[in-house]
């Protein structure tokens, strides 16, 4: 009974922070210098069509209304008609998404993957010169802009050794069938490497140094004694008590580093051309294609929230604690 | 006469034949770690840094913005370092790159410093109110930390940079309405514990107020953390503001490290192999950045420990 | 006396604290006869933890086994290969903890945590270890429908009879007990002991029973050691420690502690002071600072008498102990040196 409770204030509060993320976008766009109607009205319209969005979007009627007409149309998925490419902005939000879904997965866990591993093996050789060396290098992997290091990696592997493409999805002329055929073929693969790898690196310091200081603190536990004290195996002590538990908060911020991560792209599709939500969103701004902008944005921190709900979520699950009270 | 009883280290503290250094006794407030060599290197870096940025004028060989020329008066562009005495080098328009690097480290700590200023500063109010007020105030606070949590910041920086006019400031003014949020929950923890200690009790039985209170009792303690929240801030900032000029919405008229990549990258710096021209600003920011963990990693661990 | 399969020899223990060593055990010797229950009792900080945990050879990072034997079976637990001592481990000597809460793994249930020392340490396959956690399951008096639940779903005293069904899982030849039920309240205390001495006398099993509470040791235990700041102050049968206490500081101890049995045993008398610190510890006798009965003699080392068969005391005056337990039963004894 508490746990539908529990569930019901959590989505509660999702749809609470939900609602102002889309007021607070709605209020920066309309009331933001410059012409308002700009936000949605493609000035190389002509006038019947401008005439036509108007009315759609309530643009001649007083703020207020501009507002429960805004909201409308979003709980329609209706996001307006991108003015650069004279489409509606959500179809062209569903080709890109995948392509950043796809770097942000593929990175992340290639970084948890690495990080989790690394901080376990850290904090088991704790005092080691190992850990004494490897703790500032993690340090100033965390301080490295990602762009940057996106830049030393093209630059280096791209530029000067020719081993990977220097940014797209796709060599130029290359024809797929469809989405599938691409996302499975070495071309599309020798495309993500640089800036999956980018994200990698810069993101496994968090599950790196979570790991290992969860490892320290639950090594000094009572049960991880007691699980020598019966005889265990150093592996089934360290790795399935230990580890065990020092997991079930790094497993956590996978959710919440995934909607971390979508904001770092932003920065990462730009350097590498890769075409997804955060390079659109960055060129929307910059055109001034204001209804693709505000559709990525709103994409990106619907994605952020989602996942800070899954973070929540995933905790319940894992900790029997929880699950099982 | 009765006896006062006084715990045997404050009588060897005050009893003391010198007391320690003021700045040693600043240090020690704020809880800086002084004995930790990472935390000393951390120091060393930043000191370095804020006297480049006092001496920008004097330890500039150049103009950082001005278009040079060789002694043969052609353009100096896309010099290599050591040629024609640039000391780094010059980019493709013919600006040398060291000047540009000392002036960066300006920008940076200038808003590094004043954006970990802001974020602490309204961070810890938020909690300070939240906590000790609790209630419908706490409960309308934090529900507004939700939302700011629900902000992704990144973009909402462009989309903020992009509306207002280019100005460092933006980055400034976007940390303080997004990243408060992460101060503001701890100071608020912080202040619920303190404000069960008996001497906060006592203060309020004994009728003082609210504002005496926060300001007599409860601000000094949470000092401490909100200066390492703001700490952490500054490597943010500076990663951010590096991060918003590199996609082109920073101020066109200030040079910063993040500029000077955008400028390499926009050049072909990566196709001509010029590294002497994008690795040094990295460098920096690198440098800037991690000095700031390793300090505020140090001070984490004391702030667990006590 | 019975033969003792269990003899601890001179045993030392040392923490590294900084750059000094501080003994928290230092020179204690006691015999553990088989099939009996013997209570390890002293203050907190007097190194009965240490000696228990220096039986299964799982100790502190900072703290190694600086001298000593361990005599069991024939093997000198201080000194066999670490392989050879791992293979003893809980087949041998199983341990009760003081927390289960804490001891028992938040993330398996309970059929997981009694199948992998089953499993893993007596080859049992998954059926032979499933049958076996329900028969131990019966033993402790616990449904064995609740297997298959996590430790935080048990009450402290449920938690405390899962961790004896996992003592007992592989027939241990010893089980050390460390204040397995000083958590409790004192009427679950009581189940609990009750249920420890039914299955001891049932299994014939061979218990060390460590604990701060000489009423626990009263209760069910049949032979007593009595650690002090690190030393063994005195050792022997139930009856003669109780009837006839030749240490001090035992005799300080009964008076101590109310009866478990709830039957008041007259003014509760503390024994003043705190036991001395083991970085810095007094010569000669350590309880001497503390002992209503020290003389000068008591600064130098104190011999180990034997007041009866079976009975040493670490004591100059252990020769006039019938004539001090007159003195010790008396409160005034105890509050003068204060």
């Amino acid at each position: 009974m508490s746990n539908f409770k529990a569930v019901g204030s959590r989505l509660l509060q999702l749809a609470l922070v939900l609602w102002a993320v889309v007021t607070i976008l709605f209020l920066m766009f309309r009331l933001m210098p410059g012409n308002p109607m700009a936000a949605y009205i493609d000035p190389t319209f002509t006038l019947e069509q401008q005439q036509q969005l108007m009315a759609q979007f309530g643009l001649d009627k007083p703020l207020w209304q501009q507002y429960l007409i805004y909201l409308g149309n979003l709980l329609q998925g209706e996001l307006g008609q991108s003015f650069r490419y004279r489409e509606p902005v959500g179809q062209r939000i569903w080709i890109l998404l995948p392509n950043t879904l796809i770097l942000t997965f593929s990175s992340l866990i290639i970084a948890y993957a690495f990080g989790i591993l690394a901080g376990a093996y850290l904090a088991w050789r704790r005092g080691s010169w190992v850990e004494q060396a490897a703790i500032p290098m993690v340090l100033t992997t965390r301080a490295m802009p990602e762009f940057w290091l996106g830049m030393v990696l093209l630059a280096i592997f791209s530029f000067s050794l020719g081993w990977f493409p220097a940014g797209g999805t796709r060599d130029p002329g290359a024809e797929y069938s469809g989405l599938l055929d691409l996302y499975t073929s070495r071309d599309f693969l020798a495309h993500l490497v640089l800036p999956a790898a980018t994200l990698a690196i810069y993101s496994q310091g968090l599950p790196l140094l979570l790991m290992r200081s969860n490892m320290l603190d639950v090594m000094k536990e009572d049960f991880v004694t007691m699980a020598r004290i019966k005889g265990l195996s150093n592996w089934t002590v360290v790795v399935r008590h230990a580890a065990r538990n020092a997991l079930l908060p790094v497993m956590t911020s996978f959710a919440i580093a995934v909607g971390y991560q979508l904001q770092g792209n932003v920065v990462v599709e730009s350097v590498f051309s890769w075409p997804g939500l955060g390079r659109e969103l960055v060129n929307a701004v910059a055109a001034s294609d204001y209804p693709l902008a505000q559709g990525a944005f709103l994409m990106i921190a619907l994605v952020v929230i989602l996942m800070n709900l899954l973070a929540d979520m995933l905790y319940a699950i894992l900790d029997p604690r929880v699950s099982h009270a | 006469m009765p006896e006062i009883a006084i715990p045997k280290s404050t009588i060897s503290k005050t009893a003391g034949i010198r007391r320690p250094h003021i700045v040693v006794r600043i240090f020690q407030a704020l809880k800086l770690p002084v004995n930790d060599p990472f935390a000393v290197a951390g120091l060393v870096i930043y000191l370095v840094f804020v006297v480049a940025a006092v001496f920008a004028d004097q330890i500039a060989t150049h103009d950082p913005t001005e278009i040079l020329y060789t002694p043969s008066y052609d353009l100096a562009a896309d010099l290599r370092p050591g040629q024609d005495g640039f000391l780094m080098g010059t980019t493709s328009l013919g600006r040398d790159i060291f000047s540009q690097l000392v002036y960066g480290s300006r920008s940076a700590l200038l808003i590094g410093v004043t954006a970990a200023f802001m974020v602490a500063l309204i961070g810890s109010i938020i909690g300070l109110v939240a906590g000790y007020f609790g209630r419908w105030v706490d409960a309308v606070l934090m529900r507004l930390a939700d939302i700011a949590f629900g902000i992704p910041f990144l973009p909402f920086v462009i989309v903020l940079a992009a509306f207002l006019q280019p100005s460092i400031w933006n980055v400034v003014i976007a940390m303080a309405l997004v990243l408060w949020r992460d101060t503001a929950r701890v100071i608020r923890s912080q202040v619920l514990t303190l404000r069960t200690r008996g001497y906060v009790e006592a203060a309020r039985v004994a009728g003082s107020s609210d504002f005496k209170i926060i300001l007599r009792h409860i601000a000094p303690n949470i000092l401490p953390l909100s200066f390492l929240y703001g700490s952490i801030a500054i490597g943010w900032a500076i990663l951010t503001e590096a991060s918003i000029s590199f996609l082109g919405f920073g101020d066109p008229d200030s040079i910063s490290w993040g500029y000077m990549l955008q400028d390499a990258f926009a050049s072909q710096a990566l196709a001509k192999q010029a590294y002497y021209w994008f690795v040094p600003p990295g460098v920096c920011i690198i440098l800037v950045v991690s000095a700031g963990f390793f300090i505020t990693a140090v001070m984490k661990t004391s702030f667990s420990r006590s | 006396m019975t033969e003792a399969f269990l003899s601890v020899r001179n045993l030392r223990v040392s923490y590294q604290v900084g750059r000094n060593f501080v003994h928290a055990v230092d020179g204690a010797s006691f015999d553990i006869p088989k099939g009996s229950i013997t209570g390890l009792v002293g203050e907190s900080g007097c190194g009965k933890t240490t000696v228990a945990r220096a039986l299964t050879r799982v100790i502190a990072d900072n703290a190694t086994i600086s001298g000593g034997q361990i005599l069991f079976n024939g093997k000198d637990l201080a000194r066999i290969p670490e392989k050879e001592m791992n293979a003893l481990r809980w087949r041998d000597i199983a341990f009760i903890p003081q927390s289960a809460m804490n001891s028992l793994d938040p993330v398996y249930t309970v059929e997981y945590q009694l199948g992998e020392v089953l499993r893993r340490r007596g080859g049992m396959s998954r059926a032979q270890a499933r049958k076996r956690s329900e028969e131990l399951f019966d033993m402790v008096g616990i449904d064995p429908g609740r297997l298959t639940d996590y430790p935080h779903q048990f009450s402290g005293g449920m938690r405390q009879r899962v961790a004896i069904a996992l003592a007992l899982a592989l027939d241990p030849k010893l089980i050390i007990a460390d204040e397995p039920v000083t958590a409790l309240d004192v009427i679950v205390q009581r189940q609990i002991l009750d249920q420890l001495k039914e299955l001891q006398t049932r299994l014939g099993l061979s218990v060390i029973l460590v604990t701060h509470d000489i009423s626990v040791v009263a209760y069910i235990c049949d032979r007593t050691v009595v650690m002090y700041a690190g030393k063994v102050a005195e050792s022997g049968s139930m009856q003669a420690a109780l009837t006839a206490p030749s240490h001090p500081y035992t005799m300080g101890l009964r008076n101590a502690f109310p009866d478990l049995q709830g039957a008041a045993s007259g003014v509760l008398t503390p024994i003043e002071g705190a036991p001395p610190n083991l970085a810095n510890p007094p010569t000669g006798c350590r309880f001497k600072p503390r002992c209503p009965f020290a003389l000068d003699l008591c600064g130098s080392e104190p011999p180990v008498v034997d007041v009866a068969p079976g009975h040493p005391v670490l004591c100059h005056r252990a020769s006039e102990s019938a004539a001090l337990r007159i003195e010790a039963a008396k409160t005034e004894t105890w509050m003068a040196r204060a």
